[in-house]
């Protein structure tokens, strides 16, 4: 799987950064300003500028062999959006993107800590650890940060599962944001995020999120589409590298997501 | 029905904050200096040009969400006007394309036009 790279902080991009989204709506409009308007959703387009300083001889090293193995903006390439959450849906835990356990019981439309009703009610009945958790196409071996809100009435603790690594974190009866970061050592192009309960334990949980970076920030809710673009090109088939010293180099990318291509 | 996200204070938009109110009149001039003028649309239409700064992640992944939900200036959302707190049910972004810059951690910026659609 070719994908771009990581820092060596474990962050995708640096600041600045600047995304554009691009639609295309068709619009009729009559001489009195009335219109018909037709999405296109198939066109749209997202854009990302980034700029990298201070680079060390590893990572650009990283960058301008993914930029030569795509040859410019001739291939695709798997884009984790440094400015998004990476997983799809997140506050409705009830759409077919995530997976739960067969007996684990789900309630919507809980009051959440942001002052709104999107988090979920989580039951597991059983005598064993139920799991509810979402795939996303990304490599593995990268530095994730998956971060939930989470309380309970009757439980201390709710697991928190990142790839093949499971986390406890204590939680009580306000909410409590818990993360769990780190790089794993699985070389898949693919890995889950979720919570796991205990056996008879009923956890509030929302606002979970996935960020491939060491650390979580603000939340960011997502509908249909996570962070993850797998069909990502270069823009353009110029890569310039900036050294101002030994290992100090800087560069500037900008990387394109085309629905139709 | 959907509507514009607000900042986490409660507002819609920030200082310098555009209004404009549009007529469509024509005018037929005559040779003798006079004229006519006629109404081309049955009343006034208003567009807010909002431009946000200083915005934190979460504010901007909720206008790049309301973006992507409304497809661009397909999908139609009710505003409320913040100079007067009119409630305007059929409006649209008045474009295609939305951009956010990130300076910084909670320094994030963008603009967005909405345009009151004719009902």
């Amino acid at each position: 799987m070719l994908y771009f790279p990581q820092l060596s902080s474990g962050a995708t991009g640096q600041f600045p950064m600047q995304r554009q989204r691009t639609a295309r709506t068709v619009v009729n409009r009559s001489i009195q300003d009335y219109t018909v308007k037709l999405a296109d959703p198939g066109a749209a387009v997202t854009q990302w500028n980034l700029s990298f300083n201070e680079m060390s001889d590893q990572e650009l090293a990283a960058l301008e062999a993914l930029f030569q193995a795509v040859e410019g903006r001739l291939t695709p390439f798997t884009f984790l959006d440094p400015c998004d959450n990476l997983l799809a849906w997140s506050e409705q835990q009830d759409q077919p993107v995530w997976q739960a356990d067969p007996l684990l019981t789900l309630t919507a439309n809980i009051s959440d800590p942001l002052g709104g009703t999107g988090a979920f009610q989580l039951t597991n009945p059983s005598g064993a650890t139920l799991l509810l958790q979402q795939s996303i196409a990304a490599p593995a071996s990268l530095n994730y940060c998956l971060s939930v809100y989470a309380r309970s009435n009757s439980s201390a603790r709710v697991w928190l599962v990142r790839g093949t690594e499971t986390n406890a974190g204590s939680i009580s009866t306000g909410w409590t944001r818990l993360t769990s970061a780190g790089q794993l050592e699985s070389s898949g192009d693919s890995l889950s995020f979720g919570v796991a309960l205990d056996p008879g334990s009923t956890v509030d949980v929302f606002g979970m999120q996935v960020e491939a970076q060491p650390a979580a920030s603000l939340y960011k809710k997502t509908a249909e589409n996570g962070g993850v673009y797998s069909n990502v090109r270069f823009r353009d088939d110029t890569l310039v590298i900036t050294t101002i010293g030994p290992g100090r180099h800087s560069s500037k990318v900008s990387l394109v997501n085309v629905e139709h291509l | 029905m959907a509507s514009f996200p607000t900042l986490k204070t409660g507002a819609v938009m920030q200082y310098p904050a555009k209004r404009t109110l549009k007529f469509n009149t024509n005018v037929i001039r005559f040779l003798d200096g006079t004229e006519q003028r006629y109404r081309e649309e049955p009343s006034v239409l208003h567009q807010w040009t909002i431009q946000l700064d200083l915005l934190d992640e979460a504010e901007l992944a909720a206008l790049d969400q309301f973006f992507v939900s409304s497809q661009g200036q397909f999908g139609s959302f009710s505003f409320t006007d913040p100079w007067d707190g009119t409630v305007y049910p059929n409006c649209s972004l008045a474009a295609n394309t939305y951009e956010f810059g990130l300076q910084e951690e909670m320094r994030g910026k963008a603009s967005v036009i909405v345009s009151e659609n004719r009902s």
